[in-house]
């Protein structure tokens, strides 16, 4: 009966993060984190090892609660469990080759499908990133006033003071036709 | 360059929903007519949604680190310290307790492996100990009975001196002979032969395993049946009884002396009495006799290790074995009378004794 309410629990949380509810996240990463620093640890990790992986994790977590289709099956702590080792695994893999790997590390590890899909996001996320990166400023903070913090372009024509929101909104869509030839780019090429 | 940014304002306008009705139907037009223009329109889609879930994880990755911030970290490392040593420590005990349980069933096994042969060995020893003394009969000796036989015409019994020899002795007057079973055991044919050179055919006609005892018939009508001069003692005898026997190690009759020594037979068996006395092979199945001559037990076997200690069958149990043979195979019994061989010296007993003496010899 526990693991059940344990799961409706779980479920609630997942529920508040696909929400963007601040409070859900911070219980999530602040009640399964000691747990990740120490597998990590336990299997010759850093913190900031720790850190990245157990984030990571997250954004698959997140990815998954935002795809509708998603149900937990086990308990939220099992399954962010599960994806940090295999990340840890995979993360082993490309430093050290194969031979480093524990024998623990290499039991069957059921989280594998659920970062099938993670992997193509991440990287469309790090070509967004790396375009994100190379447009410059101002560019790069308009487009992230705009389009992410949602600001009216009268505010942004304020803040970097563009005579009126017309000359801001002109500026805008230089630098994000810039932006989306940097981005299409990489996308096709890497597709 | 300019056309291109127009297209995009456009195109931005119609995604966001600020174009007014008219607008719309004409744009949804436009990218009906021009591939290339709807083209643009879902590229563009597919980018903004990119760059949403680019903002969303930007987000997301700004809140956890701000959480990740806030956590005590300097305890959470000492936690997972602790907790990582404390796994160490359990998987290195249960690592030994494992080594621990593999080392000790192997010993167990091997112990008890040792104690088995160490038995077995123990058991193939006493009864390597037990010896039968049947004779295996060799060339030598058939020469020898053939000899005998050229003598004594009148025998038909083959030249052939059979492939094992014991002793019998007669149990009635009227041809039923006892011996040891493990003589006549797995036989094509069986012949007894007395001292006389005189050989006649007989069967088995009762066996008792256990016992080691087995009933002979004589089936010949050569025979000529006689009274016994001898009678079975049905008691057991005293301690240190002076005994004697008479049996075939070779092709002649041989006496030999002794005294009970034990009550019980070889590993305390309670139906055979431990004698002292010379056996050599061929002496299985001969008469036990006390010294007033009655039958006190039938010779068996000896022990290997060490000389002169014979073993012999009750004469209590070949009693009971006689009266357990099937009616019609019954003896006559002639046990009732009193020995003829009381009060007689030795020489005498056994010159009254020897005819009632067979040598078996067994074919197969």
């Amino acid at each position: 009966m526990k693991q059940n309410q344990d799961i409706t629990r779980d479920r609630e949380l997942l529920l508040g993060l696909a929400k963007g509810d601040d409070k859900s996240l911070e219980i999530i990463y602040s009640e399964n984190f000691p747990v990740v620093l120490r597998m990590i640890l336990q299997h010759n990790g850093s913190e900031d090892d720790a850190k990245d992986v157990f984030q990571e994790a997250i954004i698959v977590l997140y990815e998954k609660v935002h795809n509708s289709d998603f149900t937990l099956s086990s308990r939220l702590k099992t399954f962010l469990y599960s994806v940090c080792r295999h990340l840890w695994l995979k993360k082993m893999q490309r430093t050290y080759g194969l031979y480093a790997l524990s024998p623990e590390l290499e039991e069957i590890i059921p989280a594998t499908e659920a970062l099938d899909d993670h992997a193509a996001k991440d990287e469309q996320f790090r070509i967004m990133e790396g375009a994100m990166g190379s447009i410059g400023q101002p560019c790069q903070t308009i487009l992230e006033d705009y389009y992410l913090h949602k600001k009216s372009m009268q505010e942004i024509a304020e803040k970097f003071g563009y005579t009126n929101a017309e000359n801001a909104k002109n500026q805008k869509y230089k630098c994000l036709m810039r932006l989306k030839k940097l981005f299409f780019d990489q996308y096709n090429t890497s597709l | 360059m300019k056309e291109d940014m127009i297209l995009l304002r456009e195109i931005e306008r119609y995604l966001e929903g600020e174009m007014n009705e008219q607008e719309k139907t004409a744009f949804d037009e436009l990218r009906h007519t021009n591939p290339l223009i709807n083209k643009q329109v879902e590229e563009h889609q597919l980018f903004l949604q990119h760059l949403g879930n680019y903002g969303q994880r930007q987000a997301l990755q700004a809140q956890m680190d701000k959480i990740h911030q806030q956590l005590d970290l300097p305890t959470l490392r000492k936690q997972a310290q602790e907790g990582n040593q404390t796994a160490k420590r359990l998987s290195i005990r249960r690592k030994t307790i494992t080594n621990l349980a593999a080392a000790a069933c192997i010993a167990l096994v091997t112990s008890l492996t040792t104690i088995a042969i160490l038995q077995n060995v123990a058991k193939n020893k006493s009864t390597a100990q037990y010896e039968d003394v049947r004779r295996v009969l060799n060339n030598i000796q058939r020469s020898q009975n053939a000899l005998i036989n050229d003598i004594n015409k009148k025998s038909k019994a083959p030249t052939n001196p059979g492939t094992y020899g014991g002793t019998g002795f007669a149990v009635s007057g009227n041809g039923y002979i006892v011996t040891n079973y493990h003589v006549v055991a797995g036989a094509d044919s069986v012949y007894v032969q007395n001292n006389k050179g005189e050989a006649f055919k007989a069967v088995s006609i009762f066996e008792d395993i256990s016992s080691d005892l087995a009933i002979l018939k004589i089936a010949d009508s050569t025979f000529k049946s006689q009274p016994l001069p001898y009678t079975l003692k049905p008691q057991s005898v005293k301690l240190g009884e002076e005994v004697f026997t008479m049996g075939f190690p070779r092709d002649e009759i041989v006496y030999g002396k002794g005294y009970i020594s034990a009550k019980t037979g070889f590993n305390g068996d309670t139906t055979a009495y431990q004698v002292s006395i010379p056996v050599n092979p061929g002496n299985s199945g001969a008469p036990l006799l006390d010294s007033k001559g009655d039958v006190v037990g039938i010779v068996t076997g000896k022990q290997t290790t060490s000389d002169g200690i014979a073993f012999a069958v009750k004469s209590a149990h070949l009693k009971h074995l006689l009266d357990e043979m099937p009616k019609d195979k019954q003896t006559r019994r002639e046990w009732s009378h009193k020995s003829h061989l009381d009060g007689l010296n030795r020489v005498d007993q056994i010159k009254k004794l020897e005819d009632f003496v067979y040598m078996v010899k067994v074919y197969n």
